[in-house]
C-alpha cells in the first residue's frame, strides 16, 4: 500500500477517535470555570458506549427517512473528515475543488437531519429544524468567504493545497490568518451549536436549536447523531489548527505539541465563551453570523487588492 | 504594518456597526485612537526624533483618554440610556456597511491605477468616513452622533496618512484642537439642551422652537 494512503487512514482514525475526547475536554474546562468538578474527560465515550447498547425506538408515524438519515448523517460527516488534512499528511480524499464538496457534504448531513426532524411530525422538532435552516443559511457564506479568500490567493482549490500554501513570510499574512481563524471559530460555534448561538445544555424546548431536532431519537440512532456531532466539532477545530501548520514544519514532535496546545486553547476559548456569555436572542444571531461573513469579505477584499 | 493596522481599523468599523451599546462605541473610539497612535509612532522606531513623537503622543492622550472620558462623563451626568437607538432596522445596517466597503475598495483600486496611493489604508480611512456618516444618519441619540463624527475624523486621519506621509505639524495639531473643541462644545450644548428641554434625541429636537 502506498504510504500516502496509510497516512490518510491514520489521520482519519485520529480525527474519529479523538473527537469525543475534545468534547470531553471542553466540558471539563467549562465545569472548572464555573466552579464545578464536572464529568470526567472520557464521559463522551461512556455516553456513546451506553447509547450503542440501547435499543432504537422510532416514532410510530415516522417513515423510512427517520431510519436511514442517522446513518447518512454519520457517513457524510466521516467523508468530510476524510477530506481534512491533519498536519502535512495528504488526506484520503483530495482532489481539485474539494472545498466545495467539503462544504456541501456537511450541508447534506444537515439536510437529512432536518428532514428526519420534520418526518416525526412533532411541532418542536419542526421549530428546531426551521431555526437550524435559518442559521445554516447565514453560516454558509462564512466558510466560503474565509476559506475562499485563501484559496483565491493561493490559486489552489483543495483543502490540502490551500493549507500547504500558507507561509508566514510577512507579518501581514500572519494577521490575515489570525482574522480567518476568528471567523472559522465563529463558524464552529454556529455549526456545532455551542453557546452564543445555541445552548447545548438547555432543557427548555423553546430555546433549543440543535438538541430539539434529536429529541425523539434513541439508542443507536442517537449514538450516530451524537458521534457525528462530536466529529463535526473536531473537524472545525482541526480546520482552525491547520492555520498554524507552518510553525510545526521542523518535526512531527513539534507539530504534535502545537496541535495539542492549540486544541487546548480552543477548548479553553469555547469553554470561556460558554461561561461568560449567555445565548443571544434569536433575532440577534443573524447579525452575529453576518459579522463573521463581513470579516471574510474584508479578507477577500484585502487579498484581492494587495496582490 | 500599515496594512495590518488598517485591517484592525476595519474590524472596529464592523463592530461599531453591529453593537447596540454606547459602551461599545466608546471602546471602539479608544481602540481606534490606539491604532492611529501606533500607526504614527511606528516609523520612529528606526529613527527617533522628539519633535516627531509629539503628535502621536498628543493623539494618544486626547483620543484615548480625554475624549472617551468626557463622553462617559456626559452620559453619567445626563443619565442617558446606554442603548443606541437606530432609526432603521439594525439588521440592514451591517449589509449596508459591507456593500459600501466593497464599493470603496473597488473605487480605491481604480484610483490606485492612476495615482500612487496605499490601497488598504486609503480604503479603510474612506470607509471610516462613510461609516461615521451612516452612524450620524441612522442613529437617534445625539451623543452617538458625536461618536460618529469622531469616527469620521479618525477616518480622515487615516486617509491623510495614506495620501501624504507627513503633514506639517501645526496643521495636525490644529485639527486635533479643532476636534477636541468640537466635542467639548457638543458636551456643553447637550448639557444646555438637557437643562431647558426634556429629551436629547434627534426626533424630539424637531419640537424645539425659540
Amino acid at each position: 500500500m502506498d504510504i500516502e494512503i496509510i497516512q490518510g487512514i491514520i489521520s482519519l482514525l485520529l480525527l474519529i477517535l479523538l473527537a469525543p475526547l475534545f468534547s470531553g475536554v471542553v466540558n471539563k474546562l467549562k465545569a472548572k470555570m464555573t466552579g464545578r468538578i464536572g464529568a470526567p474527560v472520557l464521559q463522551p465515550y461512556y455516553e456513546l458506549k451506553r447509547l450503542f447498547r440501547k435499543e432504537t425506538i422510532n416514532a410510530s408515524n415516522s417513515s423510512f427517512i427517520s431510519r436511514f438519515s442517522p446513518i447518512l448523517n454519520f457517513v457524510a460527516v466521516i467523508i468530510a473528515a476524510a477530506m481534512l488534512p491533519v498536519g502535512f499528511w495528504k488526506p484520503l480524499i483530495s482532489f481539485n475543488g474539494d472545498i466545495i464538496l467539503f462544504a456541501y457534504i456537511l450541508g447534506l448531513a444537515r439536510f437529512f437531519q432536518i428532514l428526519a426532524a420534520m418526518d416525526i411530525g412533532s411541532s418542536f422538532e419542526g421549530m428546531g429544524a426551521a431555526r437550524e435552516v435559518t442559521f445554516a443559511l447565514f453560516a454558509e457564506p462564512i466558510f466560503f468567504f474565509t476559506i475562499g479568500s485563501i484559496a483565491f490567493v493561493s490559486g489552489a482549490a483543495s483543502l490540502y493545497e490551500i493549507y500547504h500554501s500558507i507561509h508566514l513570510d510577512n507579518i501581514s499574512y500572519m494577521v490575515f490568518v489570525v482574522i480567518c481563524s476568528i471567523s472559522i471559530f465563529m463558524l464552529a460555534v454556529t455549526e456545532c451549536s455551542r453557546m452564543p448561538v445555541d445552548d447545548p445544555n438547555t432543557h427548555l424546548e423553546l430555546t433549543m436549536i440543535h438538541e430539539v431536532m434529536i429529541l425523539d431519537n434513541s439508542g443507536f440512532d442517537l449514538f450516530l447523531y451524537q458521534y457525528s456531532g462530536y466529529i463535526k466539532l473536531f473537524i472545525y477545530t482541526v480546520l482552525e489548527i491547520s492555520f498554524f501548520n507552518p510553525f510545526g514544519k521542523e518535526s512531527y514532535l513539534v507539530y504534535a505539541g502545537i496541535f495539542i496546545v492549540i486544541a487546548f486553547a480552543l477548548a479553553f476559548l469555547l469553554g470561556m465563551a460558554e461561561t461568560i456569555t449567555s445565548r443571544y436572542r434569536m433575532k440577534n444571531i443573524p447579525q452575529y453570523l453576518l459579522f463573521a461573513t463581513a470579516i471574510g469579505i474584508l479578507n477577500l477584499l484585502i487579498f484581492t487588492f494587495t496582490q | 504594518m500599515e496594512n495590518v493596522l488598517s485591517i484592525l481599523f476595519c474590524l472596529s468599523l464592523f463592530y461599531v456597526s453591529l453593537t447596540l451599546r454606547v459602551k461599545g462605541y466608546i471602546a471602539v473610539l479608544r481602540s481606534q485612537g490606539i491604532i492611529l497612535a501606533i500607526l504614527l509612532l511606528y516609523p520612529f522606531i528606526y529613527d527617533f526624533s522628539v519633535y516627531g513623537v509629539i503628535i502621536p503622543l498628543t493623539i494618544l492622550i486626547i483620543k484615548v483618554f480625554f475624549i472617551p472620558r468626557y463622553i462617559n462623563k456626559i452620559i453619567l451626568d445626563l443619565d442617558i440610556k446606554r442603548q443606541v437607538e437606530p432609526t432603521i432596522q439594525q439588521m440592514t445596517f451591517l449589509p449596508l456597511v459591507i456593500a459600501s466597503m466593497i464599493l470603496i475598495f473597488l473605487a480605491t483600486h481604480i484610483i490606485s491605477l492612476i495615482t500612487k496611493i496605499d490601497v488598504i489604508p486609503f480604503a479603510s480611512g474612506f470607509s471610516a468616513i462613510v461609516v461615521g456618516i451612516y452612524i450620524m444618519i441612522f442613529r437617534k441619540k445625539l451623543i452617538v452622533h458625536v461618536v460618529g463624527f469622531l469616527i469620521m475624523e479618525n477616518g480622515i486621519f487615516l486617509f491623510g496618512t495614506a495620501v501624504a506621509s507627513e503633514l506639517p505639524m501645526m496643521i495636525e495639531l490644529g485639527v486635533l484642537l479643532d476636534v477636541f473643541v468640537v466635542v467639548f462644545l457638543m458636551g456643553i450644548a447637550l448639557n444646555k439642551i438637557r437643562s431647558s428641554f426634556e429629551g436629547i434625541e434627534v426626533t424630539q429636537l424637531g419640537r424645539l422652537k425659540d
